[in-house]
């Protein structure tokens, strides 16, 4: 069959998953520390068209898109002043170290609460590492000083959930904690409206190119092959 | 497919939880001692490609929840009311009460007052713990309650209002009437030293009108705008749907 379907095809898959993805953004527009993500595509297999009668190629062709990847931006964005002592951000680049049951894990977000223990905690309950790599305790104040709390560089980041982010640490981060305050989403609303609509109407040209394609094939079918 | 459909539906979920909150902390702006709540959000699990057109290495988000946050415990502002059995808590802590239904609770709502059987009670009849109870002919204008709780009849200690604190204010339980009971997460209520009773005044909500009023066209915004992905998504679907005409 005519392989411009599934190309077509595989271009409205494409844009159903960049579509979810504007959806999370969406979702998480009020999430502190939050960081945006990205849908990359590339074209999936590369096909050489030859000339049937005389062999002669004729060019590439590609069979299909595929999203290789979705590339989350983690430029810090800027900081909401909040008041609680337990609210922090991280002025400029870093993460926060969590200690999470599988492990060591980080994030940006950091509303913080306090245990039974005394200890610095994320609302969902893990503690918090301070530089030391030892969990963090609460003064008799109710407060922490935001320069105990380790901010670390990580490589490879990778979004996981919770607001927690896995990756390898790379020493020491330039960023500067801060207490008081709470880093905004990195959600944009408005660039994701145009997204939106850009790739819905994407989405409708692949559709179109199928009905197009279609009809080709109808003409092929009752015309071409017509017996009178 | 279109799993932003749900992912947007979470989204609005959240939203509208913590609109929940704002509403909340708004009906009580008048309430004396009220703590605002604090809401929370966290992004969902994110999973990893899964279709044919989609390669593993690309991750794909679900949404969004609430955390709960427990409240804010910044002081309120001290209002003078110059009535003697009002108290106002200066610092962090509680004044420990006991319910009606037994239980043991905390407090920062000082609006105390006496009781047919002479005994200091909250507005909603929870007793002051330990029980205070003032001699007979004592009135309330000869009452003086100091810093440190100690209540004077007549000039005569008939008792000590306990100013007590937890670990971790944020996980107390709220009962409703202004009142927190504590839980395993919270820890138990141990004296607060450094927290001072004024008599004669009340603590204001600690609401900041400014701040929910924002909260709120931040809320509605996000709600409205996350509701667009839902309507692009149910195109989107027709779109597919017209393809076969």
């Amino acid at each position: 069959m005519d392989r411009g379907l599934y190309i077509a095809a595989s271009g409205m898959l494409a844009e159903q998953v960049r579509q979810d993805q504007i959806a999370n953004d969406l979702a998480n527009a009020t999430t502190a520390g939050y960081k945006a993500d990205r849908t990359a595509q590339a074209t999936f297999g590369q096909l050489l068209l030859n000339n049937s009668v005389t062999g002669a190629a004729v060019g590439s062709q590609s069979t299909a898109v595929q999203v290789t990847s979705v590339v989350t931006d983690f430029t810090p964005q800027p900081l909401k002043d909040t008041g609680e002592p337990l609210d922090f951000a991280i002025n400029g680049d870093g993460f926060f170290a969590v200690q999470t049951a599988a492990g060591t894990r980080y994030t940006r977000n950091g509303q913080f609460n306090a245990d039974a223990n005394g200890r610095l905690v994320t609302l969902t309950g893990d503690p918090v590492l301070g530089r030391n790599g030892r969990p963090l305790a609460v003064g008799a104040d109710g407060k922490v000083d935001p320069r105990a709390l380790n901010v670390v560089n990580l490589r490879d980041p990778r979004k996981q959930g919770d607001n927690l982010v896995a990756g390898t640490p790379a020493g020491q981060a330039t960023g500067q904690a801060r207490a008081g305050a709470l880093e905004g989403s990195g959600a944009d609303p408005t660039q994701a409206m145009v997204d939106m609509i850009a790739s819905t109407r994407a989405f409708e040209s692949g559709q179109k190119v199928i009905q197009t394609i279609d009809e080709t094939l109808g003409k092929a079918a009752t015309t071409v092959g017509s017996l009178n | 497919m279109l799993e932003g459909l749900r992912t947007a539906a979470a989204g609005m979920a959240a939203q509208q939880q913590r609109l929940d909150g704002v509403a909340n902390d708004l009906a009580n702006a008048n309430t004396n001692g009220y703590k605002r709540v604090r809401v929370g959000f966290a992004d969902l699990l994110y999973e990893r490609g899964g279709r044919p057109t989609t390669s593993d290495a690309a991750q794909l988000g679900t949404g969004a929840r609430t955390i709960d946050g427990g409240r804010s415990f910044e002081q309120g502002n001290l209002r003078d009311t110059g009535v003697p059995t009002d108290v106002a808590l200066e610092g962090p802590g509680f004044i420990r009460i006991k319910l009606p239904d037994g239980r043991d609770a905390l407090t920062r709502d000082g609006d105390l007052q006496i009781d047919a059987n002479r005994r200091l009670v909250t507005s909603t009849g929870a007793t002051v713990s330990p029980t205070i109870t003032l001699p007979a002919g004592v009135d309330a204008s000869q009452l003086a309650i100091n810093r440190d709780g100690t209540v004077l009849a007549a000039g005569r200690a008939v008792g000590r209002i306990a100013i007590v604190n937890v670990r971790s204010p944020q996980s107390l339980q709220s009962v409703g009437d202004n009142a927190f009971v504590t839980t395993a997460r919270s820890g138990n209520a141990a004296a607060a030293p450094g927290t001072i009773l004024r008599q004669g005044a009340l603590e204001a909500s600690n609401t900041d009108m400014a701040q929910a009023m924002t909260d709120m066209i931040e809320v509605q915004r996000a709600y409205q705008m996350t509701s667009k992905a839902i309507q692009t998504a149910d195109q989107m679907m027709e779109i597919a749907n017209g393809v076969k005409r």
